[in-house]
């Protein structure tokens, strides 16, 4: 990518001039520069509604000085105007500062000098535009002519590859080289004036090699049936049930459930339940909840890219790297990033994320799991008298602060005598966190092994993320219904 | 910094890279957007980090005869990479796929409304420090009261300016402004230790109307009405639903079952149900773009086209001419856009969106409705929303009481509700007189009839 030469200027010569600039006015700073270009691709019913192609920067500059922050935000990426932004953080941190109550430090950090690239076995700039249409032409097509009942179709193809500078006052300096790829397919299908849509979609760090993967190849041919098997779906009975969570809808109930109110942030503002349950216990015995966005996983699933999720160091120089959340039903770790690990004197953790270099880091996830036991998916269904088996998710969200959270499942089977019987659509799960991991009754084996990839919102900020592993049993869920 | 980037000079540059490329392409537009913005946030009910950030950027939207569609941006306002995106955008538009139903891009036919009160000038010398005096009005509304245990909020000031061209004569610009206030307070009951959170926002165009007292005394009565969270029976019951409510579960599913591309592709419940009636008598719904100092007005659309007033359902009748259009869906019906095409920003093909969607106020007073109830529920807000292709809705009461002979009682906990919004809209029996504003909706509150509610208490 040739645009990689408009952030050679951050040369030894220009930060050291940065770093006289800072004096010891501030404690803390970092400088975060991307470079990005992409394609985006929306096909709706076969035809293009969109073909583009861009070529954006983002630069934000961070300043610390005991407990108040300042960031300053732009866009035209040259010496001038980063030394005057640096200046424009410096002193709205000093302003924030002058009226904080809460006063701490940010702990220094081992220093990171290092370059990181993705890998990619087909390049994105050696693929033509061409190439990539005919992709989405081929899914739409598909999609389209899998059945009469379907009505619409859309197909939706982002690229992008970007360079990425970091460079903080500890002394480190991160130079990245990323790619990542999503492919989306929808598909509405109607039947006796019901109409039903399905969604899914591929997404990972590489190149083009993430298309012709097996799940991404049958991408339009699992939506159109999927849309048009919800349609003989019957509406749910709502009350309180058994179920049974394929490692999809597992995963995004440990994200949504669990995952949040671990997030170091929301503990110190006293906006999460988990508040001061570090060494308790909050689920079974057997619950192990790790975070690993680490590089590799990909591998480990047999894919030829990374996972969505994933990252070689966090948006403030950390690397990432596995967290246990849950051991044997112990809490053991909070998410962290630089000011959530220095105020509660851990070390960090690699959680520290934003959705592009002007926005500020928070503390997010990655890649969230549960660990696999010993139940067969089979056995799992055959020993539940009464349930719901819920596979794949909608959305979910949940309440940091009550514990209260909810999501809904894409496909419900009604599981009766330990037979798996009619479809349910729309099924929506509600409870209650500290309630939920004491409930699990079983967890999946080793071969259920799936996971999801997506993106998750928050302040207005979206991150990608996975969520992942086994299937899992939950009792006493309540089931919200229209019946 | 901007000042030396003539905007107006480089979108008309754009048009001419273009024509000098691919002279026989059916119309050609740029859009421009620069907007600076301003956040002070709020964290443990102290300020904790401020923000200011500017942005800017240039697309270019091209369209061959036979409707295929080139789109390209960047936000590098320098004429060597606008002549690289704009050559990407003819290359696009080559390669796309025919498009029978686009007709074209607006034309300059109309004048434009005035609409008055979309700018606040004050804007221009506002400053952090400012900024930090509203901040402070939530901080105070937390530190003096006895169950407020913390608080994150946040304040925004916008300004945007939005400059469309086309090759068809259209030719407009206009700045906007906007200022947000933010709280979720925490609160902690002192007996028995439960925790609870209330949210309140408030959006203007003005600064002056800007009130974070009055935000964050709203976010803490509903935090401490989120107190006591007791399950509930499974039953079907009277629902009540709050202004949060109203747009949770009637505007907001409105909006995207109005929206004519939605309409078009058969994706919203109310396919087949133009010039019917779709509910109670009662609603009244309009989408109005003119009216004066409102967050969602405007005199243009992403588009350039001149907005309007819209009816959308009348007496609870969907009207024939109650979509939104931009230009591309309203060519396809062989109609005029309603000027609801809406861009996030630069970087984004013109979508549809609402102007001001507007629930018509009813003549019961707020109090009347609950004293009415003799077992109901409030609904304050639910974080989920329907599925717009079937209107279908199952989901979670976030913040709702329950309301027992005229009063409103302790909140709820695991507490879910069904129903299908068609019901819902027939259902309706009254609607108060009270209505809120929450950036582009305006809502009143709204009781409805036999609503199952899903308890978890067994």
């Amino acid at each position: 990518m040739k645009t990689y030469d408009e952030l050679s200027f951050f040369d030894n010569a220009f930060i050291a001039d940065l770093l006289q600039e800072a004096g010891n006015k501030v404690e803390y700073w970092d400088i975060r520069a991307t470079v990005s270009e992409g394609t985006t691709l929306d096909f709706t019913d076969q035809r293009s509604t969109e073909i583009s192609s861009y070529e954006m920067t983002n630069c934000g500059i961070r300043a610390f000085i005991n407990g108040g922050w300042g960031f300053s935000v732009f866009k035209d990426l040259n010496k001038d105007s980063i030394k005057s932004s640096f200046l424009k953080s410096i002193k709205l941190a000093k302003l924030t500062r002058s009226l904080l109550k809460n006063e701490f430090k940010i702990t220094e950090r081992d220093p990171l000098e290092k370059s990181f690239k993705i890998n990619s076995k087909l390049p994105l700039s050696d693929v033509n535009i061409e190439e990539k249409i005919e992709l989405v032409k081929s899914h739409e097509k598909i999609a389209a002519g899998s059945s009469k009942l379907v009505t619409n179709t859309r197909t939706i193809y982002m690229d992008g590859v970007s360079n990425y500078i970091f460079i903080n006052s500890f002394g480190s300096k991160i130079k990245q080289k990323l790619s990542y790829l999503r492919l989306l397919n929808m598909v509405y299908s109607r039947k006796a004036g019901i109409t039903q849509r399905s969604i899914n979609s591929v997404g990972g760090l590489g190149g083009f090699e993430i298309v012709s993967t097996e799940k991404a190849e049958k991408i339009s041919e699992k939506t159109a049936q999927e849309s048009i098997k919800l349609l003989d779906a019957k509406s749910p009975i709502g009350g309180q049930f058994t179920i049974i969570a394929d490692p999809k809808l597992a995963g995004t109930l440990i994200h949504e459930a669990l995952g949040h109110a671990c997030e170091a942030d929301l503990v110190l503002s006293k906006e999460s339940i988990l508040k001061e349950k570090i060494g308790k216990k909050i689920a079974l015995q057997d619950i192990n909840v790790i975070d690993d966005p680490s590089m590799g996983q990909g591998k480990k699933l047999g894919l030829p890219y990374e996972l969505f999720g994933s990252y070689f160091v966090d948006d403030e120089g950390i690397p990432s790297q596995k967290t246990t959340i849950i051991e044997n039903g112990i809490l053991k770790n909070y998410l962290h990033n630089l000011e959530t690990s220095s105020r509660m004197n851990l070390p960090p953790n690699g959680h520290g994320r934003a959705s592009s270099s002007s926005a500020k880091p928070q503390v997010r996830m990655g890649f969230t799991y549960i660990e696999p036991k010993d139940w067969n998916v089979e056995e799992l269904i055959r020993d539940t008298k009464n349930g719901i088996l819920c596979e794949d998710f909608l959305y979910g969200y949940t309440n940091p602060t009550t514990g209260n959270f909810q999501f809904k499942c894409k496909f419900s089977y009604k599981i009766e005598n330990g037979e798996r019987k009619e479809l349910m659509r729309d099924v929506a799960l509600s409870g209650m966190i500290l309630e939920v991991l004491k409930k699990v009754s079983a967890i999946g084996d080793q071969k259920s092994f799936s996971y999801s990839d997506g993106v998750c919102g928050k302040g207005g900020q979206s991150v990608r993320v996975c969520d992942g592993r086994p299937y899992i049993r939950v009792d006493d869920i309540t089931v919200g219904g229209l019946n | 910094m901007y000042e030396d980037i003539d905007i107006f000079e480089l979108a008309k540059f754009a048009i001419k890279i273009a024509e000098k490329n691919y002279s026989n392409y059916k119309c050609a537009e740029v859009f421009i957007g620069k907007s600076e913005y301003l956040n002070i946030e709020v964290e443990e009910n102290s300020v904790k980090y401020s923000e200011i950030g500017r942005n800017h950027g240039i697309s270019i939207r091209v369209y061959r005869k036979n409707g295929s569609i080139g789109f390209a941006f960047t936000n590098i306002l320098k004429k060597k990479v606008v002549e690289k995106i704009v050559k990407n955008a003819i290359k696009m538009m080559r390669v796309g796929t025919p498009d029978p139903d686009f007709k074209n891009l607006p034309e300059k036919l109309k004048p434009y409304p005035v609409v008055e009160g979309l700018y606040d000038r004050s804007i221009k010398n506002l400053s952090i420090e400012d900024a930090i005096e509203y901040v402070k009005d939530l901080i105070k509304t937390c530190t003096e009261d006895d169950q407020a245990i913390s608080q994150s909020g946040d304040f925004t000031a916008n300004s945007n300016l939005s400059y469309v061209f086309n090759s068809n004569g259209v030719e407009v610009s206009g700045e906007e402004t906007y200022f947000n206030i933010s709280s979720n307070m925490i609160v902690k009951d002192v007996i028995n230790g439960e925790v609870s959170n209330g949210y309140e926002s408030q959006m203007r165009r003005k600064l002056v109307d800007i009130d974070g007292t009055k935000t964050a005394e709203e976010a803490l009565k509903n935090a401490k009405r989120n107190l006591h969270r007791k399950k509930i029976k499974t039953k079907k019951m009277q629902v009540i639903l709050s202004p949060k409510g109203t747009i949770n579960l009637i505007l907001n599913p409105i909006a995207s079952a109005i929206n004519a591309e939605t309409y078009q592709y058969k994706r919203s419940f109310l396919v087949g149900k133009r010039g019917k009636k779709i509910g109670s008598d009662l609603i009244n719904i309009d989408d109005n773009a003119l009216i004066n100092g409102r967050v969602g007005s405007n005199i243009f659309d992403g588009e350039g086209f001149p907005c309007r007033n819209k009816n959308i359902i009348e007496h609870g009748q969907f009207l024939q001419s109650g979509l939104l259009h931009n230009s591309y869906t309203a060519g396809k019906e062989n109609i005029e856009s309603t000027g609801n095409a809406s861009r996030r920003s630069f970087s984004s093909i013109p979508s549809i969106g609402i102007s001001n969607l507007v629930f018509q106020p009813g003549i019961t007073l707020k109090d009347e409705l609950i004293q009415n109830v003799k077992e109901g529920i409030l609904l304050n807000s639910t974080a989920d929303s329907p599925n717009i292709a079937t209107g279908d809705f199952s989901g979670l009461i976030s913040q709702g009481n329950l309301i027992q002979n005229g009063e409103i009682k302790h909140a709820l906990n695991e507490t879910m509700f069904g129903i299908n919004l068609l019901d819902l809209f027939e259902n309706i029996t009254s609607i108060s007189k009270e209505y809120k504003i929450y950036g582009p909706y305006s809502a009143p509150y709204v009781k409805i009839d036999k609503v199952q509610i899903i308890g978890a208490q067994s």
